[in-house]
């Protein structure tokens, strides 16, 4: 075989320079192409030598930078923090430890517009390891910055369901629940409701746990299974005091008072200096003081608690219409309610003389009803009450409530 | 081959063939059958795509070192090392220059085609390994410039270093810069097709369908090299990127004229500054890259440190919106700035990631201004900066496919191609309204050289075989008729030279003096196909190019132009005057002046 053609006689340029460059390479394609294969793979061989060691070499800096940088997010200096983790993904950048870290800088920074930078890290990071619950869950984080539930929701529920390097039981219960405590944020009630359903029903046998979900059922205003969360704390913990007054307050805002009342007073006595604690259990037994609907006291009993609301009642609306300004005596035909109150505490006052007489079953519901209007309406009008009348208003919404 | 050049052949020299083939192994005596010179430099293209490759990765790590060893890790904003470090590299880069490898200033990219075009695709070794320094000093101090070209220049030299050696043809070793220079633009850019596309419109200057295949390959090893050296992370982290509404169109067909102009505005400054600094007295060459170091830096200092250098990483922030249009706009303007000095100071170092960098900064900036105003507009900053990057290489570079290509190639996202289409042309049509010259053809007209450009090439009206045809002549003769009856048909004609139309295909010409003497010689009664001689004459098509009638018509008093579909039908003819006036006819070609 021949390679080249004929040169051209003033190629002067071509005829000058093959005295400068020694003729190495033997004159027969075969060999030709042996000895380019043989240098092209010691030249891979070698470049490869060259880009392993600065690949070490620029690894080692990287994690410098990247243990600088998780110091600077530990202590919340998110610029300096990102700043690091550009630099040790500038040193190796295909880690995706450091894109997951600097990912997770942007979108703690507080700057909305960092947040686009965050996700295209994430969403790279996703797309090669779509399992990964990490990855998920700092997506889902952003979309939870963002609020797309929609977004939200799909991401955590790819980390619940997703590969945890370490302890995948509970990190699939804290990303339930940081979905959930998202959710509550965004006033998606039922769908934290039925998180919470699922989230109650895989719960292991761990008082933080169970504490930590009675937290989100009471914001989520489902006081009993808050109740019964906080229960299975005190089962195996009886000496939480977070649970206690949990459970204290959990049956009091279901209108369980003597429960309420039982777990407010252990509540208390371990620690009396908690005041929303003292508030509740002193309200828990006006109640079950007030209360004339109480199941186990006597007619003289009954007929005494109605007589005292009956009382407190028309003080209450008294003490209301003076705070607004209004003349119960007014006619009927008055802007405000309260005259017609008024007017109707009055007509119904004679009645309490009947309250001994057998005949008049019907009676003290009537009487009672009179007040539980009363107390109503100056809720409505005048703000909420204390004492007596705040107990009075509690059993009016628990009768209210068993009657529907 | 001359005496000069040694060959390969075995059969050059006879005595010594027979001994060489009885000792050489079988494998490689099957082999050499298998060679001819188109295949081996197939395969040659895939070898210099192979060291191109590893030539680029070694000069892109270079790069990232000096980086490293010069301005740390993480350099910060009012760092005495901004100012000095690009300054004191300039003098060193200088004196490298001046001394030790002349010749590399520049880009690179007209050093290739020259090297196409005028040296026959010799560029000296030393011009790569005068690159490879000096480009990696320069980049990896901070001056705002490129590793692209330089590594484009890189490939060529290694390209054609390797040619040299091979001692292949003349005609094979020019199309090795070209060859060389894809792969290298190839491994520099991760993009293969923009490479491929770039060395066409930009290097070779015209499209070539034989060297096409050679500058695929060669620019598809070399990426391979790269990939599986450095891996196939893309340049930038793309981003979301939307196109919606058509009438979003208008938002970038104004990124587009805003990019022509900045385009204009940034080859301008250059033409205007370079052959200025290049006529100061030579002892001022020292401190040229030195002077735009320290300007260079100055602006690092002072807070803009995205200007130093390549600058994707700057790129890929603003892709992800983590600058405000006003930072934007000023990044695009300083870095407008610092490009130029740093270029016209003659440092060597490319002009393409300062060109990226430039659009991406201009795109983000004009997309969130038109956000301002428009709220509707439903593309990301992400989408301009993308599409900003392909205008300022439409406007600027001139290379129009070759953005549309890049834009696409290192997005992966065929989403925005409307778009970037839209904007580029905008782009490229102002700027070409605005600076006739583009900028490369600019620089070499500087240093007093004229090379053929794709863009000149696509002005010219190419003149074609119909443009010189003359109407069907009135007699047409017959090959079956007798040359009697033949002689009474031209009888009253005026013409002296006829067409004979020949059975079954083909056409032939004869004269009236040929007829008369063969009807006189008593021929009469044979047919006139008989006794005309048997090659028939070329035929023409009206579609081809004017100059290959050229190639006849000084053979042939008359050529018949046919039509493709049908040999026997006659569009036309074509004689030798009919050729030449049409060339006659035509203006001269005026050669630009140079700005």
């Amino acid at each position: 075989m021949r390679i080249g053609g004929s040169q051209h006689p003033n190629d002067i340029v071509i005829r000058d320079m093959w005295w400068k460059h020694p003729k190495l390479i033997p004159r027969s394609a075969p060999v030709i192409l042996l000895i380019l294969t043989v240098g092209a793979a010691t030249g891979f061989a070698g470049v490869s030598h060259l880009v392993s060691r600065f690949n070490a070499n620029q690894q080692s800096r990287g994690r410098k930078l990247y243990a600088l940088g998780l110091e600077e997010a530990k202590a919340g200096r998110y610029d300096d923090a990102i700043a690091a983790f550009r630099a040790a993904l500038s040193c190796d950048p295909a880690n995706s430890q450091y894109q997951l870290s600097l990912a997770r800088a942007l979108r703690d920074s507080n700057d909305p517009r960092r947040l686009d930078e965050a996700e295209s890290y994430l969403i790279a990071l996703w797309q090669r390891t779509p399992q990964d619950a990490a990855v998920n869950l700092a997506l889902a984080r952003v979309a939870a910055h963002r609020g797309s539930i929609e977004n939200a929701t799909r991401y955590y529920h790819n980390a619940m369901y997703g590969v945890w390097n370490s302890e995948p039981d509970a990190n699939r219960n804290r990303s339930r629940i940081e979905l959930i405590q998202f959710l509550l944020k965004e006033n998606a009630r039922a769908q934290a409701d039925s998180e919470l359903m699922a989230l109650a029903a895989a719960l292991p046998p761990d008082p933080n746990q169970h504490l930590q979900a009675a937290q989100l059922f009471e914001q989520s205003k489902d006081y009993a299974s808050a109740l019964n969360q906080y229960e299975d704390v005190l089962r195996l913990d009886p000496e939480n005091a977070a649970a206690l007054g949990g459970a204290g307050e959990s049956a009091y805002h279901s209108a369980n008072y003597v429960v309420a009342q039982r777990y407010l007073r252990t509540a208390v006595s371990a620690n009396p200096a908690n005041a929303e604690n003292l508030k509740l259990l002193d309200s828990a037994e006006e109640v079950m003081r007030a209360n004339p609907f109480h199941s186990h006291i006597s007619d003289a009993e009954r007929n005494r608690r109605i007589i005292t609301a009956f009382n407190q009642a028309e003080v209450r609306l008294t003490q209301c219409a003076q705070q607004t300004g209004v003349d119960l005596k007014a006619a009927n035909n008055s802007a405000s309610p309260l005259p017609a109150l008024q007017a109707r505490w009055s007509s119904a006052r004679p009645d309490l003389d009947l309250l001994h007489s057998p005949a008049e079953t019907d009676l003290p519901d009537a009487l009672m009803d009179v007040v539980f209007q009363i107390e109503r309406q100056t809720n409505a009008i005048c703000g909420s009450p204390k004492g007596l009348d705040l107990a009075l208003l509690l059993i009016s919404e628990k009768r209210e409530a068993a009657s529907q | 081959m001359s005496n000069a050049v040694p060959t390969v052949s075995a059969s050059a020299s006879p005595t010594p063939t027979v001994a060489r083939v009885r000792t050489k192994p079988r494998l490689f005596s099957t082999l050499e059958g298998v060679f001819n010179e188109e295949v081996f430099f197939l395969i040659l293209s895939v070898f210099i795509g192979i060291f191109s490759g590893l030539a680029v990765v070694c000069f892109r790590l270079a790069i990232d070192w000096m980086h490293l060893a010069l301005l740390g890790p993480l350099p910060e904003t009012h760092s005495w090392r901004l100012f000095v470090v690009p300054a004191l590299a300039g003098i060193v880069v200088a004196v490298l220059v001046l001394h030790v490898f002349p010749g590399i200033r520049g880009s690179g990219v007209n050093q290739t085609k020259s090297a196409l075009y005028i040296f026959n695709g010799f560029i000296p070794f030393r011009t790569a390994v005068g690159k490879f320094i000096c480009a990696g000093i320069a980049i990896g101090s901070g001056q705002s410039l490129g590793p692209e070209d330089p590594s484009l220049q890189i490939g060529a030299s290694i390209a054609s270093a390797l040619g040299r050696q091979l001692e292949i043809s003349r005609e094979k070793l020019r199309l090795m810069a070209p060859v060389g220079a894809a792969a290298g633009l190839a491994a520099a850019f991760n993009a293969p097709i923009s490479a491929v596309l770039f060395v066409i419109e930009e290097v070779i200057g015209r499209w070539s369908a034989g060297i096409l295949g050679s500058v695929v390959l060669s620019a598809v090893s070399s990426v391979v090299i790269v990939r599986s050296l450095l891996g196939s992370e893309p340049l930038f982290r793309i981003p979301v990127t939307t196109f919606k509404r058509p009438s979003e169109l208008l938002a970038y067909a104004v990124l587009g004229i805003v990019g022509g102009l900045a385009s204009v505005a940034f080859a301008k400054s250059i033409g205007y500054l370079r052959p200025r600094l290049k006529a100061l007295p030579r002892w001022t060459q020292y401190f040229q890259p030195a002077l735009a170091g320290l300007l260079v830096g100055l602006i690092g200092f002072l807070g803009f440190p995205q200007v130093m250098g390549a600058g994707y990483g700057s790129m890929d922030d603003a892709m992800h919106g983590q600058y405000a249009w006003k930072v934007l706009a000023i990044l695009a303007v300083l870095k407008i700035v610092a490009t130029t000095v740093s270029f016209v100071s003659g440092t060597p170092g490319g002009m393409f990631a300062p060109t990226l960098f430039i659009g991406a900064m201009l795109g983000g900036a004009i997309g969130d201004i038109e956000r301002i105003f428009f709220p509707q507009l439903t593309g990301s900053t992400g989408t301009y900066v993308l599409v900003g990057m392909g205008v300022l290489f439409a406007g600027f570079l001139r290379v129009p496919m070759t953005s549309v290509f890049m834009v696409l190639e290192v997005s992966g996202n065929y989403e925005i191609i409307v778009p970037v289409i839209v904007a580029n042309a905008f782009s490229y049509l102002v700027s070409r309204s605005l600076q006739s010259v583009p900028i490369f053809d600019m620089l070499t007209r500087q240093d007093g050289l004229i090379l053929p450009s794709l863009e000149e090439e696509r002005e010219e009206a190419i003149l074609r075989v119909e443009d010189a045809m003359l109407p069907v002549p009135a007699a047409i003769l017959n090959s079956q008729d007798y040359v009697d009856a033949n002689a009474r048909r031209v009888q009253d004609s005026r013409d002296s030279i006829f067409l004979v139309r020949m059975h079954p295909t083909g056409w032939n010409v004869i004269s009236r003096e040929q007829l008369q003497r063969l009807f006189r010689e008593g021929k009469g009664e044979l047919t006139l196909g008989s006794v005309l001689p048997s090659p028939s004459l070329p035929s023409l098509y009206p579609d081809l190019p004017l100059d290959s009638a050229l190639r006849y018509v000084n053979d042939y008093p008359l050529v018949p132009v046919v039509n493709r579909a049908d040999a026997r039908r006659l569009e036309g003819v074509v004689s030798r005057e009919s050729v030449f006036k049409k060339y006659g006819s035509r203006s001269t070609v005026e050669v630009p002046s140079a700005t």
